[in-house]
This record gives C-alpha cells, sequence and structure tokens, in this order.
C-alpha cells in the first residue's frame, strides 16, 4: 500500500491530470472545518488569548500522542483532528471554554444535523 | 470508511461548537476568522517565495543578503507583515547547488516558513514523511522523482519555532535572459521545500 505522501508525489507533484484542486500552487483545505479549525486558531493567537508558540506545544503534543498509538502509516491519520484536539485544548486551558459546555454543544449539533436528514430525506 | 465519515461528521461538528461558543462569548468573530482564513489564501503563498527566488537569481547583492540576513532582505521585499507570532518569524534560506541539496521537514509537528510559502502540502505533515525525511532523505527524494548524485550532499533542516528555513532552488539552464517575473513562475513550492528541482516548461507559448 503506498504511504499517503508517496501518493502525493506521484499523483499530484509529477503533474498528474488527476491532482486535486490547488490554491496558490497547494492544496488548502479539504474540508471546511478544517480552515474553520486552522483560522480559529490563528485568530486567537492573533487577538492575545495564547502565544502561538503554547499552541504549537499543544499540536506537538497531540501528534505525538497519535503517533505512540498508531503506525505511521495507519491510514486514520488526519493532520488537522490533531490540530482540532490542539484547539480544544488550548482553549479549555486559557479558560476560554468549559469542557462540559462543548460537549454539550456538539452533541447538540450533531443531534441537529441527524434531523435535519432525516427530514430531507422525507420531503 | 463509514468511521471516516463518522469521524470527519465529529470533527465538523466539534468546529462548529467551539466557533458558535467563542462567537457568543464575543471572544472572537466570525469575520475575524474568515479574514484569516482569507489572508492565507490570498496573501500569503508560495508566490511569494517565488518572487524571493527569482531576485535572488537575477541581484547577486540580494542573494548574499537572503542567504546571511534572510529575515531582512524578505523584509525589503513589502510583503504582507506575517500574523501575529505564526510561523514565519525567524525564517532563514539555505542555497541547493551541485555540492549540495537541502530538504525541510519538521519533524515534531509542522513548522513552515508561511509568509513565503504559504500552508504545507499534506504530505508534509505526514508521519511517515516527518520520520522518514530524516532518516533517509535520498530515498525519499527518490520517491519524489529526485535522484541526488551520490556526489552531491543532503543536508535535512529541521524547522522548528526556532527557524523556519526554505530553500533557494537552483537556478535551471535554459533561462539566459528571463526576466524576474518569467523565473518567478516557474518556481514552485516542491523546489522551495527541497522535494524538487525547479524545471523550464517543455511548452513555452
Amino acid at each position: 500500500m503506498q504511504i499517503k505522501f508517496e501518493q502525493f508525489a506521484t499523483a499530484s507533484m509529477l503533474g498528474s491530470e488527476d491532482a486535486p484542486p490547488r490554491s496558490n500552487g497547494e492544496l488548502l483545505f479539504q474540508n471546511a472545518w478544517e480552515g474553520r479549525a486552522f483560522g480559529i486558531a490563528v485568530a486567537l493567537a492573533k487577538k492575545g488569548h495564547y502565544e502561538w508558540e503554547d499552541f504549537r506545544q499543544e499540536l506537538i503534543a497531540s501528534i505525538a500522542q497519535w503517533e505512540a498509538s498508531h503506525c505511521k502509516d495507519d491510514p486514520t491519520w488526519n493532520y488537522y483532528q490533531r490540530w482540532l484536539l490542539a484547539l480544544e485544548r488550548i482553549a479549555i486551558a486559557t479558560a476560554l471554554l468549559d469542557e462540559q459546555e462543548l460537549e454539550t454543544r456538539t452533541s447538540e449539533i450533531l443531534k441537529q444535523e441527524k434531523a435535519e436528514k432525516f427530514n430531507s430525506q422525507l420531503c | 470508511m463509514s468511521d471516516n465519515i463518522e469521524r470527519e461528521a465529529y470533527s465538523a461538528a466539534r468546529i462548529k461548537a467551539l466557533e458558535s461558543l467563542l462567537i457568543e462569548k464575543g471572544i472572537v468573530s466570525s469575520t475575524t476568522v474568515d479574514e484569516v482564513i482569507e489572508f492565507f489564501e490570498k496573501d500569503m503563498g508560495p508566490f511569494n517565495g517565488a518572487k524571493i527566488v527569482a531576485k535572488a537569481w537575477l541581484d547577486p547583492e540580494f542573494k548574499q543578503r537572503l542567504l546571511e540576513d534572510t529575515t531582512s532582505a524578505i523584509a525589503q521585499m513589502n510583503f504582507p507583515r506575517g500574523i501575529a507570532g505564526a510561523e514565519g518569524e525567524h525564517m532563514k534560506a539555505v542555497e541547493n547547488t551541485p555540492e549540495v541539496h537541502n530538504l525541510i521537514v519538521c519533524t515534531l509537528c509542522s513548522c513552515y516558513p508561511w509568509p513565503v510559502l504559504g500552508l504545507p502540502p499534506y504530505w508534509f505533515k505526514d508521519p511517515t514523511f516527518r520520520a522518514r525525511a530524516v532518516r533517509e532523505p535520498r530515498k525519499v527524494l527518490k520517491e519524489f522523482g529526485l535522484n541526488i548524485p551520490e556526489s552531491t550532499e543532503v543536508y535535512v533542516w529541521d524547522t522548528s519555532a526556532q527557524t523556519c528555513w526554505f530553500v533557494l532552488p537552483e537556478r535551471p539552464a535554459g533561462t539566459d535572459g528571463w526576466t524576474e517575473e518569467q523565473l518567478a513562475a516557474i518556481v514552485t513550492p516542491e523546489s522551495m521545500q527541497g522535494a524538487a528541482k525547479v524545471e523550464v516548461p517543455t511548452k513555452i507559448s
């Protein structure tokens, strides 16, 4: 099995036709939520809620945590899921958010989306 | 696969929850977040690095300054300023020559010179790449389609919060008399990471 960056090397870097869409020559975000996670982390640092270095340390820790429990070529690797975890942790550590309210809001959103999906299937 | 879809849906809901709470608390506005993303899409990207490389190829004095004091050389280019404290405050350019080939990596996470290269491609963040680039750089480069002769030394630069490295690639043959703009157009982000060489396109209109 090819690992991710090898796929990139063979498919995209060599300029094949089916290379993914790019912005500024690089694929920016595969999914919209990744862009939001990125933008929020940078915006909070910019506003002085934490030092960028502190975010970076959280990111290093969350990546290291994944790597300690997975093979390096595990296909479930998702960089922005590690980024999101780092963001949650720093937001909670700096008291911008409470863990419980984040849990509650997440389940509300998932419940709502499930209901919307169900409703749209009825139509 | 369905696990993956579920994880994606969960992550999307989680970030939506996080953002909505921060907005309600007045900590961040969605406009601020939009602006950050837009800034990275429009102002920070490999097109900045390409201009630096093209200028260095044409102007030996600029090139010397770039290699000796990268930050001050870049400051004179009038690029948009970096985002408060984020990556790119301490950048250092390293030159590829027939004797030395440089490759950049961030072994711990994904530090990258944002102002000149934009955001890193996903292979740069891949755990396998990050580990193997240090252990067997020649082999990794070969998989990228780049055969580095034994006579050329390979240096791997581990980018960090202290220093974000980027590569000044070699100017390809067949570009004599080209303008700065023409040269900048052929400089790829991969070449500034050391994962490729700059090639002259075969078809020039």
